[in-house]
């Protein structure tokens, strides 16, 4: 919103309040609107001088502060806050809903989703669903681990290598990005920051240890940047397989009405061969040694035990 | 600034008491501070104005006063001017202060002017080591969610389709949002980053809602369990290693024993449920039916 908007709806917003909650001392009414002193009497001015035509003392509305209570008259017509817009109604409800679907919410958010969706939604018709998957109790001791500074210890299934490893983590933020919950943290095995995803987690530990919680954490981008060690695959994508542009970040390397070539980094060949496996005769491996031989063999795996169980 | 916002509360205080629409030409007759521009000064102005008005969120109609009438009057009817009370306590306007600020969507903003609106939040600064971002254009959201709460038909382009939809509900799910609405009697599920050139109709109110119609289980549904085909109950063996895995992908609570693991799962598309199981590597196996069998080893003989 630009600024003029969110000044005049914060004076729409707090005329209906200050009318309804007489006595109101200048405090009460900077805290609960985000006001400074300043700010508010600068507004409380501006009111004072408007009103409806004639724009006469019995026209005008009254507005000021005397011993430091916010007196508001003649602004009947302001007695009402204004309604949510749709995008500050759907993402209040939506933020509300993640929260709590998400295992993290309580009785107060509860109650407090239900009267919002009362008003947006008067008839109890479902008109908003999130679904952030989780796992609501790792997240919860993620969550408090983070904000106490206690280390824990987790059970971690590497997604691409399938290698389970039990490391000890300073866990600095929880995160959902793109349908999945994140943990960023440093990580003690590998004494580096590292970034796993929480339902790749099996089991979680809070250890009797601290560390210094983070101050300022920002959320991070999941987005994968290739590193010089990773491998890369050039794939040749037909129409079917244009799905992979909109989920993987891939370097495009040539494109026509047909098909799509791809460069695919991973940090294990295995990603790669899995995604060539899952597309069958929708893509083509046209470039990658190490990606071929894995292919190869994981075909070969599958094949065998499809074999030997059928005869 | 302080100019225009005594002149947009002038504004406001004439049109929430005038019963009456009015004329854009009363309107600069009468509001203090239209006063003493030029025609296309007060043109620009007012358009200025209306769309800040729209912005904020406040429902302004343009009719004609009355069936003699000829020229449009605008009008802001109280009733729909206002919020009805929900009646929140302060514990909870704190509880969704923290939550809008811990989720966003995509670019959109703080939360900060919704929670004025509820009657103002004491904004305790805290970190919070938890967050989440469900990624979109928030004004596209706006614009569906506004289609399904006034019950106005949306149009959009999808893959180079035309699509003309009954709109139910939104949802977020896998890193999508989706749109979910009745189109030729059925119901149907559309991903919003897909939907291009989306525009409301102009009627409100202009179908009823389907009753029965679920987003939260649209949602849930299974890409395998979206298909033409005719339903058919697949069993498939994880090993231990994976079982794990799987139950949670499945969204099966139970923790599984030692050992693999059996599981049935229902499949209408054929094709997603072979290369959700090939995904597993040979860990997973489809020991029946017999043609699902096949058409996994038909896809792997494919990549060969």
């Amino acid at each position: 919103m630009s600024r003029t908007a969110t000044r005049i709806t914060r004076i729409l917003a707090m005329l209906p309040w200050v009318i309804a909650n007489p006595g109101a001392t200048v405090e009460e009414v900077c805290k609960r609107f985000g006001y400074t002193k300043h700010r508010l009497l600068e507004d409380l001015d501006v009111v004072f001088v408007s009103g409806l035509p004639g724009y006469g003392p019995g026209d005008l509305m009254v507005a000021y502060v005397e011993d430091d209570t916010v007196v508001v008259d003649m602004a009947d017509y302001f007695a009402n806050s204004p309604r949510l817009n749709p995008s500050e109604g759907l993402a209040l409800l939506a933020a509300a809903i993640t929260v709590s679907e998400s295992g993290q919410g309580d009785a107060v958010l509860e109650s407090a989703i239900s009267k919002l969706q009362g008003v947006l939604f008067p008839e109890g018709e479902e008109v908003l669903a999130l679904r952030v998957k989780g796992e609501s109790d790792t997240l919860g001791i993620l969550r408090s681990a983070a904000k106490e500074g206690r280390v824990v210890e987790i059970t971690y299934s590497n997604l691409s290598s399938e290698k389970t490893t039990v490391r000890s983590v300073e866990p600095w933020v929880v995160f959902a990005s793109k349908g999945n919950w994140y943990l960023n943290g440093f990580c003690r095995l590998a004494q580096q920051e590292r970034l796993f995803r929480v339902d790749r987690i099996r089991e979680i530990r809070l250890l009797d240890q601290g560390f210094p919680p983070r101050q300022e954490q920002s959320i991070p981008e999941v987005s994968y940047v290739p590193s010089p060690d990773d491998i890369y695959a050039d794939i040749e994508l037909g129409p079917n397989a244009e799905w992979v542009l909109d989920y993987y970040p891939v370097e495009i390397l040539e494109k026509d009405e047909e098909r799509t070539l791809i460069r695919f980094f991973s940090p294990d060949p295995m990603v790669s061969a899995r995604l060539l496996l899952r597309l069958g005769s929708d893509a083509r491996l046209v470039n990658g040694e190490a990606v071929s031989s894995t292919l190869k063999k994981l075909t070969e795996e599958i094949l065998d035990r499809y074999e030997r169980t059928s005869a | 600034m302080k100019n225009v916002i005594e002149r947009i509360l002038n504004l406001l205080a004439f049109l929430l008491t005038s019963r009456l629409p009015v004329t854009a030409e009363e309107i600069r007759n009468t509001v203090a501070g239209y006063e003493g521009q030029s025609d296309a000064a007060f043109h620009r102005m007012f358009e200025r104005d209306k769309e800040l008005l729209r912005r904020i969120g406040i429902p302004l109609d343009v009719r004609a006063p009355d069936v003699w009438s000829l020229e449009k009057g605008y009008a802001i009817s109280p009733a729909e001017y206002r919020m009805p009370d929900p009646g929140l306590t302060d514990e909870e306007r704190a509880a969704l202060w923290l939550a809008a600020q811990v989720v966003r969507i995509g670019e959109g903003g703080s939360g900060f002017e919704a929670l004025l609106k509820l009657g103002g939040v004491s904004l305790a600064a805290s970190v919070e080591p938890f967050g989440a971002n469900l990624g979109a254009n928030v004004d596209t959201l706006a614009e569906i969610f506004k289609g399904i709460t006034e019950r106005r038909l949306t149009s959009f382009r999808y893959r180079g389709e035309d699509r003309r939809v009954a709109p139910h509900g939104i949802g977020h799910a896998r890193g999508h949002w989706y749109l979910v609405g009745i189109e030729d009697g059925g119901s149907k599920v559309f991903r919003v980053d897909r939907m291009e050139e989306i525009s409301l109709g102009e009627k409100p109110a202009a179908f009823k809602r389907t009753p029965g119609i679920s987003i939260r289980s649209a949602l849930d549904t299974q890409p395998w369990e979206i298909g033409d085909d005719e339903s058919q109950t697949a069993l498939v063996r994880f090993d231990e290693s994976v079982a794990w895995w799987a139950l949670r992908n499945l969204g099966r609570a139970e923790e599984p024993g030692e050992g693999p693991i059996e599981v049935e799962i229902s499949v209408s598309n054929p094709a997603a449920f072979v290369g959700w199981v090939l995904g597993f590597g040979p860990k997973a196996e489809i020991l029946a039916p017999p043609d699902l069998r096949a058409a996994l080893v038909r896809k792997v003989k494919e990549s060969l």
